[in-house]
């Protein structure tokens, strides 16, 4: 077996450089013209690429249009709703939002001698799979300082997309109730807050708490400058963006989202999930059938919303060369306004290098993902990023944590409330002064959202973040927490502000829970 | 001294970098120090002919307008960052290594722009 040798001492002794391309430089699926672009150790022309990425993008996203597969082979595509399409500015959506444009919209149906559609303007060859195109665009101006607001110049990059409808949405949406009343029927309660614990060790449970109404961008701020680690911030933001996109949606009858995640970004958002305890979810970071609250009815059923990534077989690399060889206009953010601090930064970091040095591994990480499943089962949605709950989670976090003090005195001071019952349980028996808790609401990768500590010590003070004044006692929570609350059929209970400020509890019994409680005063016939 | 002309191009948002202007025309000397110095010093004794690798860094040191880590790590483009070379990509070229012709188009484009 050869030495490398010493390779500072000696130059001969440096190995022969690898290419990174296998065999030969010209095109592996034409096989005629000199290649262009390595993508996997393949060589592809710049005439094969725009077919193979177009090709990958329909395997990943015609299957799932149809609501139901039925039995034909090759079925006619036909959603059941519009499309909406959620765009960021970046390059995996850019590409995306071209490839859907000129695949579904832009041709125009074929034409007979007289100028009319053939077979008729409503024949079904002439009808779009979707009826309509709707482009979300979510701003984060006001999350971070130093950020310019950019909603024009995408508005000037869709100048080529006529046929698609522009939403400009804002981050601090999320607070603010007019937009809620557009998207949603459920009534407004934002003005409830999530109550910390007195020194910020949040551990001992979350309090839901009235909160004094704040405008939106302040409450967003407030909410962000709560989280105790960067990496919490990006979470939160991705949390807030994704909703955002699917209450939209929703409210735009939409039977699908479509997100530009490419293989990388998909692969990095998987790592970053895990890392960050969402392995519970890590099928609908991969794909997801969303319904509000996470539970849908019968009458429900048609208002499914599957979130679709339809590059995840495509490596960024090529939608880079994709979007320059078709002339396709990025954007382009900032790295702050990607809200990549944190885990979710070192993982990108960590992946991106790793695509570099050995492109195949990338989509290992998708593909393996893709295989695994939740250990245990899952008990409804996470009430703040409506995520499946994992089902024993407290039962789980008892055994592993230490959360008591011997020191009564002590637990009081820092924890400011001891542990509550599960939510809605035994509410007779709650104190009145006692604010409900949603601690067994939240999926663990929310808790630890809220609670998870830099091992470096305390967050610094945000630099990214203005945060104006002091804190209030309480933080705003985005306004889906406290409204799906009032959804009856996930769960019969009832959150309820009283004009006092009071947090009261309703409610609804059933028919058999209501005769068990009055059966013994029921004379008998 | 003889020096070739040519078009660099940024896209992907990597232009934001450069001072939001996605083509600049640069001017290199046919023989660049070895060490890939762009500073303008005494001439140095051990030469080699222009190349990818004095060309990121000339950008570096004298188009890039903000933020050079988000360019550069180490001796190289930094990983997410695509370099095309006449259309081309450049890992078929031998990446760095590869010799600047008079009015080559070298293309950076960055991946690293979100989704």
């Amino acid at each position: 077996m050869s030495s490398c040798g010493n390779p500072i001492a000696e130059d001969a002794a440096l190995m022969p450089r690898r290419f990174k391309f296998d065999k030969v430089r010209d095109c592996i699926k034409c096989k005629l013209n000199p290649g262009n672009i390595v993508i996997r150790h393949a060589v592809y022309c710049k005439d094969c690429l725009t077919p193979l990425v177009t090709l990958k993008f329909r395997r990943a996203l015609e299957p799932l249009v149809n609501a139901s597969s039925g039995t034909s082979k090759r079925p006619k595509l036909k959603a059941s709703g519009s499309l909406t399409l959620g765009f960021s500015g970046g390059l995996g959506s850019s590409v995306l939002l071209d490839i859907v444009y000129k695949t579904y919209f832009a041709n125009q149906p074929s034409v007979d001698p007289s100028g009319e559609p053939r077979g008729g303007a409503n024949h079904p060859r002439n009808t779009n799979v979707w009826s309509s195109c709707a482009v979300c665009y979510v701003e984060v101006c006001n999350a971070f300082t130093e950020t310019r607001d950019r909603t024009e110049e995408i508005r000037t990059a869709l100048a080529p997309y006529p046929k698609f409808d522009f939403i400009p949405l804002r981050l601090e949406d999320a607070f603010d109730a007019s937009w809620w009343s557009k998207v949603a029927t459920t009534p407004d309660q934002s003005q409830l807050g999530l109550e910390l614990g007195k020194d910020g060790l949040c551990t001992e449970g979350f309090h839901l708490a009235a909160c004094p109404t704040l405008p939106p961008a302040a409450a967003l701020r407030s909410y962000l400058a709560s989280l105790p680690t960067q990496t919490a911030v990006s979470s939160a933001i991705k949390v807030i963006v994704r909703l955002l996109l699917l209450y939209t949606a929703r409210s735009r009858q939409s039977s699908h989202l479509l997100l530009g995640t490419s293989l990388t970004t998909l692969s990095i958002s998987l790592v970053s999930s895990i890392s960050q305890g969402g392995g519970h979810s890590i099928l609908e970071e991969l794909q997801e059938e969303w319904t509000c609250g996470g539970e849908s009815t019968t009458s429900e059923k048609l208002n499914v919303i599957r979130v679709v990534r339809p590059l995840r077989d495509v490596t960024m690399k090529e939608c880079a060369a994709f979007g320059w060889w078709n002339s396709i206009a990025v954007v382009g953010r900032d790295k702050q306004a990607r809200a990549s601090a944190g885990i979710p930064g070192l993982t990108q970091d960590f992946i991106v290098g790793l695509e570099k040095d050995y492109p195949s591994t990338v989509s290992t990480i998708a593909r393996t993902c893709a295989k695994l499943e939740p250990k245990s089962a899952s008990r409804g949605s996470c009430i703040l990023c409506q995520r499946p709950l994992q089902e024993g989670l407290e039962d789980w976090k008892n055994r592993i944590s230490i959360r008591s003090y011997s020191d009564a005195k002590l637990t009081s001071d820092l924890c400011h409330l001891p542990l509550l019952a599960p939510f809605g349980a035994s509410e007779l028996s709650t104190p009145p002064h006692q604010p409900p808790s949603i601690l067994t609401h939240l999926c663990y990768s929310c808790q630890a959202t809220f609670t998870s500590r830099s091992s470096r010590g305390p967050k610094p003070a945000p630099s990214s973040i203005d945060v104006s004044g002091a804190l209030p006692l309480s933080t705003p929570l985005p306004v889906w927490v406290s409204a799906n609350h009032t959804r009856p059929h996930v769960a019969h209970e009832e959150l309820v502000m009283s004009a006092n400020g009071e947090i009261w509890y309703q409610k609804k019994q059933g028919e058999a829970e209501n005769q068990s409680v009055v059966a013994k005063f029921l004379l008998d016939t | 001294m003889s020096t070739i002309d040519l078009t660099i191009e940024f896209g992907g948002g990597l232009e934001l970098l450069f001072g939001n202007v996605r083509s600049h025309a640069v001017s290199l000397p046919t023989r660049v120090p070895a060490s890939n110095s762009t500073t303008l010093s005494p001439p140095v004794s051990t030469t080699k002919p222009a190349d990818v690798d004095y060309l990121i860094h000339h950008l570096r040191d004298h188009v890039l307008k903000e933020r050079p880590e988000l360019f550069m790590e180490g001796d190289t483009v930094r990983p997410g960052i695509l370099v095309l070379i006449n259309d081309t990509d450049w890992e078929l070229e031998g990446e760095g290594s590869y010799q600047l012709c008079d009015c080559d188009e070298i293309v950076f484009i960055s991946t690293l722009h979100g989704g």
